[in-house]
């Protein structure tokens, strides 16, 4: 081998397809503190940690021969004395006198190796706080449940007049303790759905859902309100069209996204509700032509924690932005997705995809 | 189109009654047969398969519990043969996925006429002084310790790969897509359910012919297992191949397609044998009902 290229600040490594070695620069022999000898004749596997054998065949290997090449692989290296030498690979593969060769550069990354133990160690670490933040929030919501619902249960037993003549003004207060109890019972609920969609707790049952029975079912609870405010609600869906999902979980999905088209849509426009399917997916698609959402914040709205600067929506129905981090994890549980269109001014379509079912056995 | 279809990017092609099932081991996807599979498509149905979490799958199906033990996979190849009414198919599965291929057939019989398995294993770690598996433990978590790191870079690791393929544009595409493309978190877990499963009790149940392809020098399944797998796998037949390393369907495809068309003609006079053996004709009597 040529001179510059044998003492060249990198390993140079070619093989067979079978693993052969076919050349080797004397800089990878000496990081391997190997004779030449030792490692001409030999196969790629003597020069590998065990661990990082098997990754060759099951994904070097592989990649390389699908692929033609393979860039920034992290292998470990085994030197003669037993010690492990971290290196970082690219290769390419050419045909030779009718034989395909393998070509590697490989370079030792000491310090880098020390570096990305630590990035992976901090990761662990970080995934692990993440779940036990997820668990304390999940522990957290049960226990400031069963209070709330005490104080529901006994503000309507005081307005009952059961224990005694209750005053028209403590009436209206009882009335008020128990609308907050309320909304603060909606947003704990919220709070534990999404942690235990983050731990994965979360069970669906799947079965065969009529769409169009969901839907009605969906509107008919929030018609009420969309009368209030003065906006024309619609339903349209294909009859007969059935999905794959958990009923329950798709009714809080349809809740969530129709109560936000009722947030975000002004006094005099139209949210409507349709579905159809193109096989195998049926689609349920909400569509409301209120503001719209900008296109930078299009991807951010699925993030938990996080509300679109939307101006006209009075602070009380802000809610903590769980609404449709939950319900797309939810379409996702169904082995569904939920997705968004806008166009700030023209309004957004949310989309939910699920699994058509298929013809009834 | 039946949902399983879909979730496990089942491919058919190629014709005649019987049926070969292809099955990936760990680590990549249905793309690892390309340079076999087309060769049995002249006599054969050939279906090909992805494993929930590996190539284009639908990695939404994929679930922590169902995968978290080799019967989950099992679970996978059953469905796709529910999926596509498969009867007497031959399971031809690499690596890992010789085992699952022999839990699905203890599971469903009928679905199975033979079971070729390319460098199986039914226990990585060696275990005491009478099995070696090839591994110590310490030598797995260096593996799982390589992928986090492959991992680590991972979009970088697939962006150049399909470069290489500039006059086919449609594979660079299709490779653009899924090979390798799983998910790191999937991908460590299959790894752990490979690579510290230990399923030689269940090799005594195996009831279909099977033929293991024992690869010369193979760091992943050593000659060792293969003749271990042969003496406990009732009915096993043991073919040393000249292949060197553990995908000797990607690094030798010749001398694979040949050692198994020779074992596939020789099938209907296994059968009849296996027919008149009474251990074998309880299943015979599972695949007529």
């Amino acid at each position: 081998m040529d001179e510059i290229l044998n003492d060249a600040p990198c390993g140079l490594l070619s093989f067979f397809d079978d693993g052969r070695i076919l050349r080797i620069n004397a800089t990878l022999c000496r990081w391997l503190g190997r004779p030449r000898e030792d490692l001409d004749s030999g196969t790629i596997d003597r020069i590998l940690s065990p661990g990082a054998r098997v990754f060759y065949q099951t994904h070097f290997f592989p990649l390389l021969k699908i692929s033609g090449a393979a860039e920034e692989i992290y292998l470990t290296l085994q030197g003669g004395n037993g010690e492990l030498v971290p290196v970082m690979v690219n290769a390419v593969r050419r045909v030779a006198d009718g034989s395909a060769v393998n070509d590697c550069v490989v370079v030792r990354m000491r310090q880098r190796d020390r570096f990305e133990d630590e990035l992976i160690q901090a990761r662990r670490v970080a995934e692990e706080a993440s779940q036990a933040k997820s668990r304390f929030l999940s522990m957290m919501s049960h226990e400031l449940r069963t209070p709330l619902q005490a104080i529901a249960l006994f503000a309507e037993l005081l307005a009952s007049g059961k224990h005694g003549p209750v005053t028209g003004e403590q009436l209206d207060d009882l009335r008020r303790i128990r609308t907050a109890t309320g909304s603060l019972v909606a947003l704990i609920e919220d709070i534990l759905n999404f942690a235990r969609l983050e731990t994965g707790k979360l069970e669906v049952r799947m079965e065969r859902v009529e769409v169009a029975g969901a839907i009605r079912r969906a509107g008919s609870l929030l018609r009420p309100r969309f009368e209030e405010a003065g906006i024309e609600y619609q339903e349209s869906a294909v009859p007969g069209l059935e999905a794959v999902a958990d009923p329950v979980r798709l009714q809080q999905v349809l809740l969530n996204l129709l109560t936000n088209a009722l947030k975000f849509t002004p006094r005099g426009g139209t949210v409507r509700c349709e579905a159809d399917a193109s096989d195998p997916t049926v689609r349920i698609r909400v569509r409301d032509t209120g503001s719209g959402i900008p296109a930078a914040d299009l991807q951010r709205i699925f993030d938990p924690f996080v509300q679109v600067e939307r101006t006209r929506v009075p602070t009380g129905q802000r809610g903590v932005g769980l609404g449709l981090a939950i319900s797309r994890e939810l379409a996702r549980a169904m082995r569904g997705d939920l997705t968004v269109d806008s166009e700030p001014g023209q309004g957004s379509v949310f989309t939910v995809e699920l699994s058509a079912a298929g013809p009834e056995v | 189109m039946h949902p399983i279809l879909a979730r496990n990017n089942v491919r058919v092609s190629g014709r005649g009654s019987r049926t070969l099932l292809f099955a990936h081991g760990f680590g990549c996807d249905q793309n690892m047969w390309r340079f076999v599979a087309p060769a049995f498509e002249d006599e054969y149905r050939v279906v090909l398969f992805d494993y929930v979490g590996s190539g284009r799958s639908d990695a939404r199906a994929w679930d922590p519990q169902r995968y978290g033990s080799l019967e989950g996979y099992a679970q996978d190849v059953l469905d796709v043969c529910e999926a596509l009414d498969l009867h007497d198919a031959t399971f031809v599965g690499h690596s890992v996925s010789g085992m699952i291929g022999i839990l699905a057939a203890i599971r469903e019989p009928a679905r199975f006429d033979d079971l070729i398995l390319i460098g199986p294993s039914p226990r990585y770690l060696n275990d005491g002084p009478d099995y070696v598996g090839g591994f110590e433990r310490a030598d797995l978590e260096g593996l799982l310790e390589v992928m986090d790191k492959n991992y680590l870079g991972w979009a970088s690791y697939l962006a150049p790969i399909v470069m290489q393929n500039a006059g086919r544009p449609e594979l660079t595409r299709e490779l653009e897509e899924s090979f390798c493309s799983t998910d790191p978190k999937i991908a460590r877990r299959f790894a752990e359910v490979t690579f510290f499963s230990d399923n030689r009790k269940d090799l005594a149940n195996v009831t279909h012919p099977s033929l293991i392809l024992q690869c010369s020098e193979d760091a992943i399944a050593p000659s060792a297992v293969g003749d271990y797998l042969a003496r406990s796998i009732p009915g096993a037949t043991l073919r040393r191949l000249r292949a060197t390393g553990h995908c000797p369907h990607m690094s030798h495809p010749e001398e694979t397609i040949e050692v198994m068309r020779e074992y596939l003609a020789a099938a209907p006079s296994r059968r009849e044998q296996a027919a008149a053996s009474p251990s074998i004709r309880h299943r015979e009597s599972w695949t007529r009902s």
